[in-house]
């Protein structure tokens, strides 16, 4: 129980911030090295489908079968050309279905994870 | 310290709760290749509680904590009177089982207009507790240690009470104990309880590391892995499983020259320590030459 | 009706022989050194690996890429066995022991030869040449696959074959001294490691033989195919009674069928979650396996 009470502690200090959901449209091609891939990312708001633009966003990507195995390292978006568009280059350990991880911060704070399959050409 | 690295940490924090959970059941002689299934329920527990029902972190993970030790109890009822391989099936059986459960299982709630829940294959995602609450890597890291370095602190003095001895007794030689008055049933089925306990604990955080989860995060290389770091790491002590994890994680971090060879690396590596180290880096001999040397250490 | 009872009956046991063939390598290995390979199966997928590559690069017959298969899982388990099986003798371990380090060393070289093959051959799928490139071959109504005949009547050769071997011949007698009393058999000069390497040997051929069928079969190999393989083979030997040759192919049979009928009955997604609640009712009522049931002898119990 005294676990607990410190968790909770921990948890009493932060505060609460905004519960925005977002929703996004990941489109990864592949490109002339292998296992590199560009993506091109909308974000917008679940509810409105309003784009989100300015936002900080890193790209992540890990294997569901084995979890925290193959971590590949966080890479930031750049912006796109349209608003809520974000565009990040990532680089896979293997071919295969991946979860993309998608750490939203600056206006809004959410993560999305998006599963794609990576296969060969 | 980056996002990136307390991630990594974070990471090496959860599959430690994993790990100790083998670790108990191995120390009281049975080797499970299962115990991932409780992770999963603890996983799919926890977010069901925050994401679906609001509850909050520290309740959800006590109701998965409950969950996780009763499923392990269930299991181990039918199963701890086999030694061996045939109780390592028996697990592994068992732990597929649960996770083909979970692929045929959909329930989900409609939260704020959105459908929120496990959807079989699909999988659970959006259990945003944690960024609701507006906690970041570093303290989410802080709660992860925290809670294991409680765990820890509660495995040592267990460790030094008759209870620890028993079970070590029930371990070496169940025989044994049986004729020295020891109810080797009920020690085993606890220490399966409490194992359950701890994995499902691990998997309550994992889930809400991730914000999602899959029946297929809690597959047979999970389990196999978890049984893996306390035999590597030594069965001396409960920080042998931990030196088994950080072995293995830390390798992948530290060898990013290695990129895409660490499993060669890590498969050799182990392969040659355990030769020279059967029994795993911290095993019960160094332990005890440790443990000794301390002593004599402080009594000088 | 009936004709479905036929239909999955025979594709059950055309499944199960690729599960018998499975089975009694990774038995020949439990049985004889009592421990567990976990690195069987990735073993039997560096031959398949092996194959394909030789396939792509060359594209020979059919009986070269059989021969690559079982010599690449040769080779392959030869090095396992070197590196987790040959160290932890009885020295200074006990029984038990040494059958764990053993365990976890095959664990890590799983995780190695896993990932050894696919850096070799990246893609997620490969094909593979099948055995017989016609039309399927119908006896009356029944559907039946080459391939899998292939692997019934391999299966049938192999488990007589071994037990030729092992009660004709004086290595088998050397091997049968070992696995009842294996301080006597040294003390009478049978050169213990070396029985336990030539087994090892064996038994990592035979599991390619078998790889070597399934992916004819299949007419595919992914890197899927180390653990599947591996825990189709525990699970048939488990199955059928640990340690048991007709056991294993017993089970192996047993476990085809289960497989089949509860596809056919209740669906794919329910296929595998009967498969192990059956190994789990067993082993929780019965773990001395269904060999030992059906032949009613005093097998090894836990």
């Amino acid at each position: 129980m005294s676990r607990f009470l410190a968790a909770a502690a921990l948890l009493a200090v932060a505060a609460p911030a905004a519960a925005q959901r977002l929703a996004a449209d990941v489109d990864c091609r592949p490109t002339k090295h292998d296992l590199v891939y560009d993506c091109r990312i909308a974000l917008k708001d679940a509810k409105s489908g309003n784009p989100v633009s300015g936002a900080e966003v890193s790209v992540g990507a890990d294997m569901p079968s084995m979890p925290m195995a193959h971590n590949v390292r966080p890479v930031k978006a750049k912006p796109g050309a349209a608003p809520g568009e974000y565009e990040a280059r990532i680089e896979l350990e293997m071919f295969g279905e991946w979860a993309l991880r998608l750490d939203v911060r600056g206006p809004v704070r959410d993560v999305i994870v998006k599963k794609l399959a990576f296969r060969e050409k | 310290m980056d996002d990136y690295a307390l991630g990594v940490l974070i990471n090496m924090g959860l599959f430690s709760f994993l790990a100790l959970s083998a670790y108990l059941l191995l120390i009281a002689g049975e080797m499970s290749f299962g115990q991932q299934a409780f992770f999963g329920v603890g996983a799919y527990a926890a977010g069901i509680g925050t994401a679906m029902w609001g509850l909050s972190l520290p309740v959800a993970a006590l109701a998965a904590i409950a969950l996780g030790a009763i499923a392990a109890w269930l299991v181990g009822l039918p199963t701890l009177r086999l030694r061996g391989l045939y109780f390592a099936m028996a697990t592994l059986a068992a732990a597929e089982m649960f996770r083909i459960l979970f692929e045929l299982f959909h329930w989900q709630r409609s939260v704020d207009g959105e459908p929120v829940g496990p959807d079989g294959t699909q999988g659970f995602r959006g259990i945003r507790w944690v960024l609701e609450q507006g906690i970041e890597q570093a303290g989410y890291a802080a709660i992860v240690f925290t809670l294991l370095a409680l765990v820890l602190a509660a495995l040592f003095i267990v460790e030094r009470s008759r209870l620890g001895a028993t079970i070590r007794m029930v371990g070496e030689d169940a025989e044994l104990a049986a004729v020295l008055g020891v109810n080797v049933e009920r020690v085993k089925l606890g220490v399966a309880a409490v194992a359950g306990a701890l994995a499902a604990l691990g998997g309550a955080l994992y889930a809400h590391h991730n914000t999602y989860i899959e029946p297929r995060n809690f597959d047979i290389m999970l389990g196999v892995h978890s049984l893996a770091y306390g035999l590597i790491g030594g069965l001396g002590t409960a920080l042998g499983p931990l030196a088994g994890v950080a072995l293995d994680i830390g390798l992948l971090e530290s060898t990013r020259a290695f990129q895409g060879y660490r499993m060669i690396v890590f498969g050799g590596l182990v392969a040659v320590l355990l030769i020279v180290r059967p029994r795993g880096l911290l095993d019960e001999t160094t332990v005890n030459r440790i443990g000794a040397r301390l002593r004599h250490r402080g009594a000088r | 009706m009936l004709a479905d009872v036929a239909q999955n009956t025979l594709d059950g046991l055309m499944l199960g022989s690729a599960y018998a063939l499975l089975a009694l390598g990774f038995t020949l290995i439990f049985g004889v050194l009592r421990r567990a390979n976990l690195a069987y199966g990735p073993a039997i997928m560096l031959g398949a690996y092996a194959a394909t590559w030789v396939n792509l690069s060359f594209r020979p017959g059919l009986f070269v890429l059989a021969l690559v298969t079982i010599a690449g899982a040769t080779l392959a388990g030869a090095y396992v066995e070197r590196l987790c099986f040959a160290p932890h003798g009885r020295r200074t371990l006990s029984r038990d022991a040494a059958a764990i380090a053993s365990m976890v060393g095959s664990f890590a070289l799983w995780m190695q030869l896993e990932e050894l093959a696919t850096l070799w051959l990246p893609k997620h799928l490969y094909s593979f040449p099948p055995l017989y490139d016609g039309p399927q071959f119908a006896v009356g109504p029944f559907l039946m696959r080459v391939e899998y005949i292939a692997m019934m009547a391999c299966a049938a050769a192999a488990c007589y074959g071994l037990h030729q071997l092992l009660y004709r011949t004086r290595f088998g007698l050397a091997v049968r001294a070992v696995v009842d009393e294996p301080e006597a058999a040294r003390l009478a000069g049978i050169n213990v490691p070396r029985v336990f390497f030539l087994v090892f040997g064996l038994a990592s051929a035979l599991g390619g033989l078998a790889g070597y069928l399934i992916v004819t079969a299949h007419e595919q190999v992914t890197p899927m195919l180390g653990m599947w393989s591996t825990f189709k083979g525990m699970i048939a030997m488990m199955l059928g009674g640990l340690g048991s040759l007709p056991g294993a192919v017993v089970g192996g049979l047993a476990l085809g069928l289960i497989e089949s009928y509860s596809q056919s009955l209740f669906g794919p997604q329910y296929r595998d979650l009967i498969a192990y609640l059956v190994l789990f009712a067993l082993l929780a009522t019965r773990p001395a396996g269904l060999w030992a049931m059906l032949a009613r002898r005093p097998a090894e119990a836990a």
